[in-house]
């Protein structure tokens, strides 16, 4: 099983002053590293509208390769714009996950659009930085990876991973919305597709991990990294409506494993990391993401609120088999 | 071409249709049987909170076009649940024969808040011979994509030796005019084919010359082979102005291709147009070109998209 030292969080989009569209919330966060610097996207919003709804961007800061602690950077506008009228994005590019592929970036993103019997349908989306991933143009006005027969809606929290030439992209796609006495929820499960270009996706069709808390299970951020052997998978998983009202429902962070890519065996007795007694993170952790760095394996996950009040790090202090 | 206009040969408002609806019959499109023809179309109900819901139903007819004979009371395809594609409609409906089964390509209406729809195609399959359908997954087979934002809808396919062929049209942008409430959509027709019905290879290539401007609207692609040639009758209109303004509502259009790929749009050779003071005068859409016995037929909606029936006219040319 994994093992993991919390570091303590790393930034509050709370502190940044100087940016309207930069409010609050720092979600799902993921790193490209450079030389000097690990640059860590992540998603934002700023204050919401007079209807209480929000849009959402994504951003990133540049982390001191040496001293995770100390910022660098902050992108000076999103790196992303919001889609035209009726598209797809029209509404949030959120999440996003960035891999490099030759001398450009790709970012596979999240375009939010809004319903009128469901608050929101999601698709997602490419776009391409030829300036190390500072700011990227969409490759076309609509998504890479839309609906189907069997994913016939809410397409959303893209991982992006090469393996072997081929392309990966584990996602999240929505099964059923289910009535509430307030506004309709969302089941969601995790999915994956596998492309020779990037562009054109083979999608595996079914879900990647089995359930364990019943029907009403959601599962996000599914983080996949190669590591001693085998491939690694960190995600997160509620109940929903539950987690409304009962912290205990909200998201915690799993875990699976896989020989092949394909098959995954899940064992969240494993992931070792779960939440604080007190503090930042007392009630969830979430949106985990995993990375090698100068030898040594870090998380990035959110605290309370999905990250309203940013991200933090944990530091892998070993493995048990 | 020459047709002679057969006249209004159904008027929902004098039927009792299953799912409350009690308007329109739009998109009327035919399965062809031996002793009679069965006439798909789509019809409307309105919700609670006042707006429509699109409903699919079928009337039968004689193979002389003389008599409705029967018309459905039963729910053809259920519409879609909670956040699905087709939750709020489904129009048009296209079917056609393939072995055993009909496959019917949906196009799912789904309600949105910043514009007023977006639209997906599904495929419904039916083993009692059109009676009832099942959906493939709840989910489309053919969406929005990269160079396909939105509005992917008015699938029609055609099966030519082992490969399907769709024509349907894919929204390109939606305009804010000063003159209307809302904003108003443009599309345009478009080309993808099949191996097996349920995947679909497109490239998104616009295949209709625009004749108006670059904001026409092109729909309802429907086409068919005869005389060594293909055929494609449409519709189109003006994006602006359409629901008020006869001169900018829809009229029919008319393309022919030897090789299914280049199509020369020649709407005067259609050869068919407005009749002044009849059903049709102010507006021709949702045209449905098809063979029965040995004769060609054209089904269309006239004035007000169908809120009070559709007519036939019948090919004068002879068949080779």
């Amino acid at each position: 099983m994994f093992k993991w030292k919390k570091l303590g969080k790393v930034f509050d989009p709370t502190e940044v002053k100087d940016k309207s569209w930069l409010h609050e919330y720092a979600q799902a966060p993921s790193v490209l590293i450079f030389d000097k610097y690990v640059r860590v996207y992540f998603s934002c919003r700023p204050k919401p509208d007079e209807r209480g709804q929000y849009v959402s961007y994504s951003a990133f800061v540049d982390l001191n390769r040496y001293n995770l602690f100390e910022i660098l950077n902050i992108s000076k506008e999103p790196i992303l714009k919001l889609g035209d009228l009726g598209t797809f994005d029209e509404f949030g590019t959120y999440p996003v996950s960035v891999i490099r592929n030759d001398n450009e970036c790709y970012v596979y993103y999240t375009g939010h659009t809004r319903c009128e019997s469901v608050p929101f349908n999601t698709a997602i989306g490419l776009a391409i930085s030829d300036n190390n991933g500072e700011t990227f143009n969409k490759v076309g006005s609509g998504p890479v990876l839309s609906y189907s027969p069997n994913e016939p809606f809410t397409l959303s929290g893209p991982k992006i991973r090469k393996f072997n030439n081929l392309w990966y992209l584990w996602y999240i796609a929505g099964s059923k919305w289910i009535t509430t006495s307030e506004k309709p929820e969302l089941i969601y499960r995790i999915r994956m597709a596998t492309s020779k270009d990037g562009f054109n996706w083979l999608k595996l069709d079914r879900n990647v991990i089995e359930g364990k808390l019943g029907e009403n299970e959601v599962q996000a951020s599914p983080d996949v990294f190669f590591y001693e052997g085998g491939f690694h998978m960190f995600f997160c998983y509620m109940v929903t409506p539950d987690f409304r009202r009962n912290k205990d429902k909200t998201y915690r962070i799993g875990y699976a494993y896989s020989t092949d890519l394909t098959n995954w065996v899940r064992d969240d007795s494993k992931a070792g990391i779960d939440i604080s007694q007190e503090g930042w993170d007392s009630e969830m952790v979430a949106y985990p993401h995993v990375f090698k760095l100068d030898g040594k394996v870090y998380m990035f996950y959110l605290g309370n609120q999905v990250g309203r009040f940013g991200f933090g790090l944990a530091q892998l202090e070993m493995t048990l088999n | 071409m020459k047709w002679e206009k057969l006249g209004k040969i159904f008027d929902p408002t004098k039927y009792k249709l299953a799912n409350n609806c009690f308007e329109f019959a739009q998109s009327p499109q035919t399965l062809v049987f031996d002793t009679f023809v069965r006439i798909y179309f789509s019809t409307r109900e309105k919700d609670k909170t006042g707006k429509y819901l699109s409903h699919v139903s079928f009337i039968e007819m004689d193979k002389k076009f003389k008599k409705v004979f029967n018309v459905s009371t039963n729910t053809i395809i259920k519409l879609g649940g909670l956040g699905c594609f087709d939750e709020h409609g489904i129009f048009p409906i296209n079917v056609l024969r393939d072995n055993d089964r009909i496959l019917a390509y949906t196009s799912g209406w789904n309600r949105k808040v910043s514009v007023s729809v977006d639209a997906s195609i599904g495929l419904a399959i039916s083993y009692d011979d059109g009676l009832t359908f099942q959906k493939v997954g709840t989910g489309p087979v053919l969406t929005s994509s990269l160079h396909e934002p939105f509005l992917v809808g008015d699938g029609f396919v055609v099966k030519y030796g082992t490969s399907y062929h769709m024509w349907y049209v894919y929204g390109s942008r939606w305009i804010k005019d000063s003159t209307e409430r809302d904003p108003q959509r443009v599309y345009k027709i478009v080309h993808a084919i099949s191996n097996d019905g349920v995947s679909w290879e497109r490239d998104g290539k616009h295949i209709i010359l625009d004749k108006l401007n670059e904001d026409e609207c092109q729909a309802l692609p429907s086409v068919i082979h005869f005389n060594n040639r293909f055929h494609m009758v449409f519709c189109y209109r003006h994006a602006i102005g359409f629901r008020k303004i006869k001169d900018n509502g829809y009229r029919l259009g008319y393309a022919y291709s030897d090789d299914l790929i280049q199509w020369i749009r020649d709407d005067e050779k259609l050869g068919i147009d407005l009749t002044e003071g009849s059903w049709d005068s102010d507006m021709m859409c949702y045209p449905h070109i098809f063979r029965c016995d040995d004769k060609i037929y054209l089904l269309y909606n006239g004035n007000e998209f169908g809120r009070y029936g559709f007519g036939l006219a019948v090919l004068e040319e002879e068949l080779v």
